[in-house]
C-alpha cells in the first residue's frame, strides 16, 4: 500500500492552500471566530439570529477539544503512533494553567484567606514554594507548554529509542496515562485531590462569569484551533509531512534510506503535546474545574474515537469528529443516560468495522456508489480503483 | 417448692425428648439449667447472690440468657396454671404482629399448658425483666468466667484473653485449671499468654520474671505494648525485670518483621497469582494472537457474575450456609470458564474476526464492546457490588508460627499453578495447541498446509476468555464484585503480558510474580496507591531498556 500512495500523491503542491482552499477554510473561521460574538453581543436577547452565551462557552470547550483530537491525529493518522496519553497532556496543561487561576482568586474564596480553599482545608499554613511563580501570568503560560513537552520529551526518548511502537506503545502511554491519573487523585500529592480546582474568579483580571470574558475565551479557542490547523497543515504539507506518513507506512525503510526516525517521532510527540497542553489550559477557565478524572486512560480512548469517528488521517476528520460525538455526548447524556456507553461504544465498533475513513469519507463513497451506479460498464477497473484508495 | 418440682420435671421431660449421647451429661445439664431459671425467679433479696452461684457453671444456656437479661430482652411469662417462666421473644414478628416467646433454656417456643399452643404476644405487650446496678454486676461476674467453658474454641480464647487484660489475680485459679482439662493448643497458648500476662503484677519477682520470659517467648504484641508502658512509666521496674522486658522486647519486634515479611511475601505472591490467572488469557489472546482484547477485563467480570448466579442458585436449592451450599464454587468454576468463552466467541465472530490485520483498530473496537458490556452489566445486577459469600472451606485461615496463611488466598496460588499447567499442557501437548502454535508462527503457511486457521482463531479465543472468566470466580472470593471491576485490573494485566515478553507463558509467570511481591512488599512502606504508581513507572523505565520484556520473542523479522 506504500507503493500505491507514492505513486497516488503528486501531491507536493507548490501552493500551501489553493484559492478555493483558503476561501473554504477562512469563511467558516471567520463565521466562528467573529460573527458568531458579534451576533452575540450586538443582538437583544430573545433574538432568533443571537447565540447564547452558553452556546458560545460549549463551542469554545469543543474547539479546545478539537485541538485535542487534531494532535491525537496528527500521531496516529499521519504518523502511526496511538498515544493513549494525549489527555494526560491536555490534563497537565489544564492543572498548570488551573495552578495560576486559583492564585487569582485571591482573597475571595470560601476561606477568605490567600491560600486556595482545598489548602486551607487540607491545612496547609503557607503557600507551598512551587506554587509562588504561578502569580506570573507569562510564568504559567511558559508551564502549560513546557511541563507536557518534558514528559513527551522524557518519555517520547526513551520509548522511540528503544522502537518500541504500535501496541506496545499504545500501552506504554496508557499505562503513563492512569499512573499519572492515580498520582493526582492523591490528596498529599498536593494538587487538590479527586476534587481537583474550581470555584476559578478571573482571568488576567477579568471576571470569569461576565459574558465578555467567555466572549474573549471563545474567540481565544477558536483562534487556537484555527491557528493549529494551519499549522498542521503546513507541516503535513511539506516534505516532512511527507516524511511522516512515510514513516507510518514502513518505518524500516525510511530508517534505512538514512533519517533517523526517532528524532522526527520524538518532534512531533513532543509537539503536539505542548499545543495540546495550551487547548487544555484554554478549556480549564471555559468549564471551571480541572480534576483528575480529565487524565485517565479513558478520557484519551475517547479523543481517539472522536479521531476515528471523523476520519484520520485527514485533518477535518477529527475537529467534525470532536463536534459530531461531543454533541451527541451532551444530547444523549440528558436524553437517554443508560444508553450513553451503548452509543459510544457502538460508534467505535461501528466505526472501526464499517467506516475505517470516518465521517468525512461518506461523502466520498456516495459519489463512488453513485459514479458506479450511473456506469455500470467498466466493473473491473472500479473494483481495482476502489481497492487502491482504501488505505 | 412444688413449682420448681414442676418446673424441673417438664425440664427433664424436654431433655428426654432430645437426642443426648450421655444421660449423666442431660442431669448435669438439667441441674445448671435448673439453678439458672432458679435465679431468675429469685426474688430480689438473694437475686444477686443466686446469680453469682452460676458462676464456673458450664452450660450453653446461662451466657444467652443473661446477655439478654442484661440488654433487657428477657421476659417473665406466666402461663395459665400460674407458674411463671423466663422467656425471650423472637426477634421479628410473625405475618400477624405476634411476637413467640421462647424458653429460657432450650429455645424452643413456650407453650400453653392448657392447648399446647405456642405463646403468642403483641410487641412492648410484656415488661422486660429490671436489673439493678448490683444484679449487672453479678451478670457481668458470671459472663465473664462463662466464656472461658464456652464450647466454641473461639469464643473461648476470646474470653480468655479479656480475662488476662484485666490482670486480676482473681482469675488466676479458673485459668490454670481450665489449663489442665484444654485439650486445644491455640487455646492452650491464650491461656499460658492470659497466665502469664496476670503475673506480670505478682508480688514475686521471680514469678514476674518467669511470666516476662514467657510472654518473650510466647511473641505476644499486648505484651510488648505492656512492657514498653511499663518501662516508660516512672516508678520504673527493677532493674533485672528492665533488662528482661528490654531483650524480651527486642525478641517479640524481631519476631513480628519476621513475620510481617513473610506476611506480605504470601499475599504479594498471592496477588502475582491472581495478576497471573488474569494476564494468562490475556498472554493467549494477546500475546499468541495479536489481538489487543481491551474487553478482557470484562470477559473476567463475565466469570465473576457466573460465580455469582450460581451461588444464588446453590442458596435457594440448598440454603445459605448448608453443606450443599459449599460445593457451589466448585460448580462455578466451570459454569464460569463456559460463559466467558461463549462472550469470547461471539465476540471474535462478531468484531475480532475483521481486525486480525490491524491490531490498532482491534484495540478501539475491543473497548467499544467493554463499555457496552459494563453497561449491560449495570443494567443487569445493577451498579452496586453484588454479594459473594465464600464457602467453608475457603475462609479463615492456617496459622505457621503466626504467619497468617488466609485458604482463599492460598486456594488462588494452588488454582493458578493448576491453569498455568494445564494451559501449558493444553498448548504443547494437545493437537489443537499445535495447530495454535502453528498459526501464530505463520499464518498463510499454516493455512496453506490445510489448517484451518478461522476455526482455529475462534477456539484460542474461546479458550484464552474463558481463563479470563476462571481468573473472574476467583477474584470473586478475594474482593468485590461490581460491574467496574474489570477496568482495575485490565492495565495490570497488559502490563504483565508486556513486561514478560509477548507470547510467552513462563514470561507471564515471572512478570506478574514480581509485580505482585513487589507491589506488596512496597506498600507498607509507601502505601497502596504510591507502590503502585512506583511499579507502574518501573515497568515503563524497564520496558525502555528491554523493549521485548523479560524473555523476548527472537525472530529475524522487522516488523
Amino acid at each position: 500500500m506504500s507503493a500505491s500512495s507514492s505513486l497516488s500523491a503528486p501531491d507536493v503542491e507548490p501552493r500551501f492552500f489553493s484559492r478555493a482552499q483558503w476561501a473554504s477554510f477562512l469563511i467558516p473561521t471567520l463565521i466562528l471566530a467573529a460573527l458568531l460574538p458579534i451576533l452575540n453581543a450586538v443582538l437583544p436577547d430573545g433574538h432568533w439570529l443571537k447565540p447564547s452565551i452558553f452556546t458560545l462557552n460549549l463551542y469554545g470547550k469543543y474547539a479546545t477539544y478539537a485541538v485535542l483530537a487534531l494532535g491525537v491525529d496528527l500521531l496516529w493518522g499521519y504518523l502511526g503512533i496511538l498515544s493513549l496519553g494525549q489527555a494526560l497532556f491536555f490534563a497537565l496543561g489544564g492543572y498548570a494553567f488551573g495552578m495560576h487561576l486559583l492564585l487569582m482568586i485571591g482573597k475571595d474564596g470560601q476561606y477568605k484567606s490567600d491560600l486556595p480553599d482545598y489548602m486551607v482545608f487540607l491545612g496547609y499554613k503557607e503557600l507551598p514554594a512551587h506554587w509562588e511563580p504561578f502569580y506570573s501570568f507569562p510564568f504559567a503560560i511558559c508551564v502549560v507548554l513546557l511541563l507536557p513537552g518534558l514528559i513527551a520529551f522524557g518519555f517520547g526518548w526513551l520509548a522511540f529509542r528503544s522502537r518500541i511502537k504500535g501496541v506496545y506503545l499504545s500501552i506504554l502511554t496508557q499505562a503513563l496515562t492512569y499512573a499519572a491519573a492515580l498520582l493526582f487523585f492523591r490528596n498529599d500529592f498536593g494538587f487538590g485531590g479527586n476534587n481537583g480546582f474550581t470555584d476559578f474568579k478571573r482571568v488576567l483580571g477579568f471576571d470569569l462569569n461576565s459574558d465578555e470574558t467567555r466572549r474573549g475565551l471563545y474567540i481565544a479557542s477558536v483562534v487556537l484551533l484555527a491557528a493549529v490547523f494551519l499549522l498542521y497543515r503546513w507541516l503535513t504539507r511539506a516534505k516532512f509531512g511527507h516524511l511522516m506518513q512515510a514513516i507510518r507506512d514502513g518505518e524500516n525503510r525510511v530508517l534505512f534510506s538514512g533519517y533517523a526516525t526517532a528524532r522526527y517521532k520524538l518532534f512531533v510527540f513532543v509537539l503536539v503535546a505542548a499545543i495540546t497542553g495550551l487547548a487544555g489550559a484554554l478549556y480549564v477557565p471555559q468549564v471551571g474545574i480541572i480534576n483528575p478524572s480529565e487524565m485517565t486512560p479513558e478520557q484519551s480512548i475517547e479523543a481517539v474515537v472522536w479521531v476515528a469517528v471523523g476520519g484520520r488521517g485527514t485533518l477535518l476528520g477529527p475537529i467534525l469528529g470532536a463536534l459530531f460525538v461531543n454533541a451527541l455526548k451532551s444530547w444523549a447524556t440528558r436524553a437517554a443516560p443508560e444508553l450513553w456507553l451503548y452509543i459510544i461504544g457502538g460508534l467505535f465498533i461501528v466505526v472501526v468495522l464499517f467506516l475505517p475513513g470516518g465521517l468525512i469519507s461518506i461523502p466520498g463513497k456516495l459519489k463512488a456508489a453513485y459514479a458506479k451506479l450511473t456506469a455500470p460498464k467498466p466493473p473491473a477497473a472500479a473494483a481495482s480503483s476502489s481497492a487502491g484508495t482504501l488505505h | 417448692m412444688l413449682r420448681l418440682l414442676a418446673l424441673s420435671l417438664f425440664l427433664v421431660a424436654l431433655g428426654l425428648l432430645r437426642p443426648v449421647a450421655n444421660a449423666a451429661e442431660a442431669a448435669a445439664k438439667t441441674s445448671a439449667r435448673a439453678q439458672l431459671i432458679e435465679a431468675l425467679l429469685a426474688p430480689t433479696a438473694t437475686q444477686a447472690a443466686a446469680i453469682r452461684s452460676l458462676v464456673g457453671l458450664e452450660d450453653a444456656a446461662i451466657a444467652p440468657a443473661l446477655t439478654a437479661w442484661r440488654a433487657g430482652e428477657l421476659y417473665l411469662v406466666t402461663l395459665t396454671d400460674g407458674t411463671r417462666a423466663p422467656a425471650t421473644l423472637t426477634p421479628a414478628p410473625s405475618a400477624e404482629g405476634q411476637l413467640v416467646a421462647l424458653s429460657v433454656d432450650n429455645g424452643t417456643p413456650l407453650l400453653d399448658p392448657a392447648t399446647s399452643r405456642p405463646l403468642l404476644f403483641a410487641p412492648k405487650q410484656l415488661k422486660p425483666l429490671d436489673t439493678s446496678a448490683l444484679l449487672r454486676r453479678a451478670i457481668r461476674d458470671v459472663l465473664e468466667v462463662a466464656g472461658v467453658s464456652d464450647p466454641n474454641p473461639a469464643t473461648r480464647r476470646e474470653s480468655i484473653e479479656r480475662l488476662g487484660q484485666t490482670r486480676k489475680a482473681e482469675h488466676l485459679p479458673l485459668l490454670q485449671t481450665r489449663l489442665e482439662i484444654e485439650k486445644i493448643p491455640a487455646v492452650r497458648t491464650t491461656l499460658n499468654d492470659a497466665i502469664a500476662f496476670i503475673q506480670l503484677a505478682d508480688a514475686d519477682p521471680q514469678v514476674r520474671l518467669a511470666a516476662i520470659s514467657s510472654l518473650a517467648s510466647a511473641h505476644s504484641l499486648s505484651a510488648a505494648a505492656r512492657f514498653k508502658e511499663a518501662l516508660a512509666a516512672t516508678p520504673a521496674p527493677p532493674a533485672a525485670e528492665a533488662a528482661a522486658m528490654q531483650t524480651a522486647l527486642k525478641k517479640i519486634e524481631a519476631h513480628w518483621q519476621v513475620v510481617n515479611f513473610f506476611g506480605n511475601l504470601f499475599r504479594g505472591i498471592s496477588a502475582g497469582s491472581v495478576l497471573l490467572l488474569i494476564a494468562l488469557g490475556l498472554a493467549i489472546t494477546f500475546g499468541l494472537m495479536g489481538v489487543i482484547n481491551m474487553a478482557h477485563g470484562e470477559l473476567m467480570v463475565v466469570g465473576a457474575y457466573a460465580t455469582y448466579v450460581v451461588q444464588n442458585i446453590f442458596v435457594s436449592v440448598f440454603g445459605l450456609g448448608s453443606f450443599g451450599f459449599n460445593f457451589y464454587f466448585l460448580a462455578a468454576l466451570p459454569v464460569a470458564f463456559i460463559c466467558a468463552a461463549l462472550v469470547g466467541l461471539l465476540l471474535e465472530r462478531g468484531v475480532i474476526q475483521f481486525l486480525y490485520k490491524r491490531p490498532l483498530e482491534s484495540l478501539l473496537a475491543t473497548w467499544g464492546v467493554s463499555l457496552a458490556l459494563q453497561q449491560t452489566f449495570r443494567l443487569v445486577f445493577g451498579p452496586a457490588n453484588v454479594q459473594i459469600n465464600a464457602p467453608a472451606w475457603l475462609q479463615g485461615s492456617a496459622a505457621v508460627s503466626d504467619v497468617l496463611f488466609a485458604y482463599n488466598r492460598l486456594f488462588v496460588i494452588g488454582f493458578a499453578a493448576l491453569v498455568v499447567l494445564g494451559g501449558g499442557l493444553v498448548l504443547n501437548r494437545t493437537s489443537l495447541g499445535l495447530l495454535v502454535r502453528a498459526v501464530m508462527q505463520n499464518r498463510q503457511m499454516a493455512s496453506c498446509i490445510g489448517v484451518r486457521t478461522t476455526q482455529v482463531n475462534m477456539m484460542t479465543f474461546a479458550f484464552g476468555s474463558g481463563l479470563a472468566g476462571l481468573a473472574g470466580a476467583c477474584l470473586s472470593q478475594l474482593g468485590n464484585v461490581g460491574p467496574s471491576m474489570g477496568q482495575l485490573h485490565i492495565i495490570d494485566a497488559f502490563m504483565v503480558v508486556v513486561s514478560g515478553g509477548v507470547g510467552n507463558v513462563l514470561g507471564s509467570v515471572v512478570a506478574s510474580m514480581g509485580i505482585g511481591t513487589v507491589d506488596q512488599l512496597l506498600q507498607p512502606v509507601l502505601g497502596a496507591v504510591m507502590g503502585k504508581i512506583l511499579v507502574l513507572f518501573a515497568i515503563i523505565l524497564f520496558l525502555q531498556w528491554r523493549p521485548g520484556g523479560l524473555f523476548p520473542t527472537r525472530s529475524r523479522s522487522l516488523d
